[in-house]
């Protein structure tokens, strides 16, 4: 039949903050297989749409589903074990704790042991372990050689800022997400790496079959990797369609770089 | 009988009012020091403690309560300056080496090293004043004079504590609106790295607000024991804690909440004790309770704000 | 496709700006020098057997060199804290949270054995059913306060958990007064008096009645706990826990109950605490409220910060300093050898270059003696006083000021010395140099005029808060613990 599921819907979706409106009314939805990318300027709402999509904050109203069922009011780590896994914008690895170990501690809502069966190493327990253990490596392998091998055992703080960018991401995949949230994953790189990332995130669809949400300021990176774009300012969406008809359209110029040069344009 | 009860829950009031003075004082240094280094410093209850004890020794050196060698307000100004600075430079002492050095550890190690200094400062005074009580005497020194209006009777001691708080505190208060310095604390509170970089001495206002701090905790010890008569080493756990209570009560960080608090936590304890079944015996778990209650209903204290943090 | 847009160097020169390079300084940084160097080194890589029995081995062989005296003191009351440091550990150390009401679980712990074991509440239960319960009930109390506890955070915690802790001892000391609805007056805790005449442990029938046999019980009770909470901690509960303390808002989101997970710890902090306090019940004979104050939370907080919290092999430094060093103080000779061996050490170590080393020993030295020959001429008394007991004692009354009648003025040399600590903090450079002659000499004459007289008393738990200070100061990491890196 072909019809494309529509894996995460925001519907009417309200979250103020005091007196501040960070989402008023949204609508969007991501269909199986897509990538799509949320643009706008800062103070747009973007993060805070990743915070209540991921259950951090709750939302003042609308709905939020996820293969057509509400994961709205529930607690951060019930709505990753559905299946939305998150990079944060000012990266959250845990840094004393080896490269290796990040992405196992992640799996935790996917694996079942008892801490009685972990002292005692009975057989689930030790069947769960290899497994956790297995699939972070694979995960982590899936960077090249730049995370493998003897990386595996040092302290996360010890990594460079283009991999800890990559092991965040390395940590979003081992929670086996349906969708995968990305806050500005090219934040703070030089063009290398942001060719790179944005290589890396279409290797993400085509390898790892992944649903893709992208928070992104670079423009060649949206460019480069979006099925589909939206831009949201001042908690609003402005603008929905492909990249070209979005960084065009007037409203989304003005928003960015003032009335004057919508104009000019 | 209604008179009785009447005049009951004024005397309990003006306890209250009094002790509630002396945990003010004692929670602005906690207030204080955690607006601004975002620290509990466990050790400050002992400096209240030994701000008691250096009152008694300027009592004793300058004649004792029996016979003194100025007239009693000569002696008990002395007093209270003599305590207040060198609970000042006690507490400039334990920053330097307790704190300073663990600016950047992680949050639990200057705890450790708080109670360390609590440890020291205990065992000096056990070692260097004994074990037994000391006396103010203070009935010998001031006299027990009461003064009363209507149904309120308050003693010398209890008014002469509850007008210096107040003097102290309004004081403390026109330092930190007013002054340079105050307007350096509350830079340094809000941003410490933002207020070095705009050129503000951040060692040298973190240390003016120990030395404040640890010598209103003095001021107190020396109340304390004018009202109360009687010190011993051991007494700045317990009020220390209450301080800490009131503190966090009123909204830790906040001047006018540690004032609120500390109020509080007097009248609470004083209530306590005269009305609620074995309130003695468990006065310090009903003040407790307050803090519970309070944190329960408005975690960030009464007038404490909360913290914002952005994900 | 990175490799073909970037210059590649020759492979043997370091690649600045590229991750290779950062992470081989940071192993760089992470080596250690010297003697002490090669023995982490080797404590880093060996295997964990080989650790654990590094301190069994020794422990065994305690009972057997050392009086029963020394035993207890120094062997069974150090495993105890040891244990208690284990289950805080948990609570503390793996999940960072603020457990301030932590002795009452070890109080639940040897009431509830004093309750099912004593000559006090009749009942004679066999130790290998009254632990169970004794750690169950401390386990249960443990999710009564956690559950409703688990929601607050860091300093918060801390002060509910506090509460609940004064709140058990009032209990205790109270409990043998009270009037309950149906019971009637019982007698629960034999109040301020304490639960006496705990059975001694009677486990599968084994009597355990001399100080030596508790120590071996003890140790293997303790070996017990360790293997299971090393395991524990290299498991997913464990990786969550060190997640939690790490950042609980990014272990949460990424599919881990914080909230679930920090009752967990807490709960089993309680139970190890409860394991601990049932032993401790039967070894003293008795449950007194006084044993389950701050005073203990202090000490076993002090063993698990000092150790590195988290670290298992910390907890047993950590117990052994913080109990050894007290008990060691008793003695006034040895704490006079440790007074004087620590001070030289402390001026060894800090005083760079040897010049400035040489100036502050030899003008504190000259100082003594000047003033021993000026002071002892001009004033009899100055130097009349008696001499402490001791060789060491003896040398050194030859170079210090003894008054015969010390007190006062030793009194007004600790607040001079005080006074004078402060000074050098104020003074820099050779000033500060020279400033250090007179307190150093200061420091040695309230030692020897004040302090080492109540070495059982005040000096010794005075001297282990200093120490608590400087080690601190030294690593705040703790002895055991990794150098952190902390999220600001």
């Amino acid at each position: 039949m072909g019809e494309t599921k529509r894996l995460l819907e925001l519907r009417g979706l309200n979250k103020s903050f005091g007196g501040l409106a960070c989402l008023q009314d949204l609508d969007l939805h991501v269909d199986e297989g897509e990538i799509v990318s949320v643009i706008g300027p800062n103070g747009a709402g973007k993060t805070t749409l990743f915070n209540v999509i991921t259950g951090i904050y709750p939302p003042d109203d609308g709905e939020i589903l996820l293969e057509g069922k509400s994961i709205v009011g529930l607690e951060p780590h019930e709505v990753t074990n559905r299946g939305v896994a998150r990079t944060f914008q000012t990266l959250r690895l845990f840094l004393n704790m080896s490269v290796r170990e990040n992405v196992m501690a992640v799996q935790y809502g996917g694996t079942k042991s008892t801490p009685f069966e972990a002292m005692l190493r009975l057989p689930r327990a030790r069947r769960e372990e290899r497994e956790i253990r297995r699939r972070a490596e694979e995960k982590l392998s899936f960077f090249g050689q730049r995370l493998v091998g003897y990386r595996w055992d040092q302290p996360a703080y010890s990594l460079s800022y283009a991999n800890r960018r990559r092991l965040e991401i390395a940590r979003a995949m081992a929670t086996e997400p349906r969708i995968l949230l990305l806050d500005e994953p090219a934040a703070g790189m030089n063009p290398t790496e942001t060719h790179e990332i944005t290589e890396l995130i279409g290797k993400l669809r085509e390898e790892g079959g992944y649903t893709i949400l992208v928070i992104e300021h670079d423009m060649h990176v949206v460019e480069g990797i979006s099925d589909r774009v939206i831009a949201l300012d001042h908690g609003v969406k402005i603008a929905e369609g492909s990249f070209d008809a979005v960084a065009t359209d007037p409203r989304v110029v003005e928003a960015y770089l003032g009335l004057r040069k919508a104009q000019t344009k | 009988m209604v008179a009785v009860l009447w005049s009951k829950f004024w005397d309990l009031t003006v306890s209250g009012v009094t002790l509630g003075s002396v945990y003010a004082l004692i929670a602005l240094g906690y207030s204080m020091v955690y607006g601004i280094l975002k620290l509990l410093n466990f050790a400050h209850g002992d400096v209240y403690m030994i701000g008691a004890f250096v009152g008694w020794f300027a009592l004793d050196q300058l004649g004792g309560p029996l016979h003194p060698s100025a007239t009693a307000w000569i002696v008990v100004s002395l007093m209270f300056v003599v305590a207040m600075v060198a609970c000042g430079f006690l507490g400039v002492v334990i920053e330097r080496f307790a704190y300073r050095p663990l600016r950047n550890a992680p949050r639990i190690a200057p705890l450790i090293s708080a109670l360390g200094v609590s440890f020291f400062l205990q065992n000096s005074a056990l070692l260097v004043f004994g074990a037994s009580f000391r006396d103010y005497d203070t009935f010998h020194l001031i006299g027990g004079r009461t003064f009363n209006y209507g149904n309120v009777y308050l003693s010398v001691p209890q008014i002469l504590t509850i007008l210096s708080s107040i003097a102290l505190m309004a004081a403390l208060t026109l330092l930190v609106s007013r002054t340079k310095i105050g307007k350096a604390m509350r830079a340094t509170s809000f941003d410490r790295e933002a207020a070095s970089m705009m050129g503000i001495d951040v060692d040298r206002v973190i240390a003016s607000t120990f030395f404040i701090g640890s010598a209103l905790a003095g001021a107190a010890g020396v109340m304390f024991g004018l009202v109360f008569g009687q010190i011993y080493h051991f007494m700045g756990f317990l009020a220390g804690l209450k301080g800490f209570t009131a503190a966090v009560i009123g909204g830790i960080g906040s001047i006018p909440g540690a004032m609120l608090g500390g109020l509080l936590v007097g009248l609470a304890e004083s209530y306590a004790t005269g009305y609620l079944p074995q309130g003695s015996t468990f006065q310090n778990l009903y003040v407790f309770a307050l803090l519970i209650l309070i944190i329960l209903i408005r975690p960030s204290g009464i007038l404490g704000k909360a913290d914002v943090k952005k994900v | 496709m990175a490799d073909e847009l970037t210059p590649q160097p020759p492979p043997d020169q370091p690649r600045i700006g590229v991750d290779e390079w950062v992470a081989s300084v940071e192993e760089k940084r992470e080596q250690y020098s010297g003697p002490i160097g090669r023995l982490r080194r080797w404590w880093d890589q060996a295997p964990v057997g080989a650790r654990l029995l590094v301190f069994v081995v020794p422990a065994a062989i305690f009972p057997l060199v050392t009086t029963e005296g020394n035993l207890f003191r120094y062997g069974l009351i150090t495993l105890i804290y040891a244990l208690l440091g284990l289950g805080l550990n948990v609570t503390v150390g793996f999940a960072g949270l603020l457990d301030l009401g932590y002795i009452a679980f070890f109080g639940f712990g040897a009431y509830t054995y004093g309750y099912l074991a004593s000559g006090h509440s009749g009942r004679h239960w066999a130790a290998e059913f009254a632990i169970p319960v004794a750690v169950a009930v401390a386990a249960a109390v443990g999710l009564a306060v956690g559950l409703p506890s688990r929601r607050l955070v860091g300093d918060y915690l801390a002060i509910v958990t506090l509460f609940f802790g004064q709140a058990f001892v009032v209990f205790v000391n109270n409990a043998n007064r009270i009037d309950f609805p149906f019971v009637g007056h019982t007698d629960l805790t034999g109040g301020a008096n304490g639960l006496d005449n705990i059975d001694p442990l009677k486990v599968f029938g084994w009597k355990v009645n001399t100080t030596k046999e508790y120590y071996f019980f003890t140790l293997g009770a303790f070996v017990l706990v360790m293997v299971l909470l090393y395991l524990l901690s290299e498991s997913r509960t464990g990786r969550a826990w060190r997640a939690l303390r790490e950042d609980p808002l990014a272990a949460e989101v990424m599919s881990m109950p914080v909230n679930r997970l920090k009752l967990l710890a807490f709960v089993f902090g309680a139970a190890i605490a409860g394991f601990a306090g049932s032993i401790y019940g039967a070894v003293q004979t008795g449950a007194f409220p006084g044993d389950f104050d701050v005073g203990l939370l202090i000490t076993i907080y002090a063993i698990v910060i000092l150790g590195g919290a988290g670290s298992l092999a910390g907890v047993i430094i950590g117990a052994l300093i913080v109990n050894g060093v007290p008990e060691l103080l008793r003695d006034p000779n040895e704490a006079e050898w440790v007074f004087y061996t620590t001070l030289v050490l402390l001026v060894l170590i800090k005083l760079r270059p040897w010049r400035r080393l040489a100036v502050v020993v030899g003008g504190t030295i000259a100082l003594g003696f000047l003033l021993h020959v000026v002071v002892g001429a001009a004033w009899s008394r100055g130097t009349a006083g008696e001499p402490g007991e001791g060789a060491l004692a003896h040398w050194v009354s030859h170079w210090m000021l003894l008054p015969s009648h010390p007190t006062q003025i030793a009194n007004w040399a600790y607040g001079l010395m005080i006074a004078a600590i402060l000074m050098l903090t104020l003074l820099k450079g050779w000033w500060r140099t020279i400033a250090m002659i007179p307190t150093i000499w200061l420091a040695a004459f309230a030692w020897e005029n004040l302090l080492v007289v109540q070495t059982a008393g005040a000096t010794r738990f005075l001297l282990l808060g200093a120490l608590l200070v400087v080690l601190m100061n030294a690593r705040p990491q703790g002895l055991f613990g990794t150098a952190r890196v902390e999220i600001a």
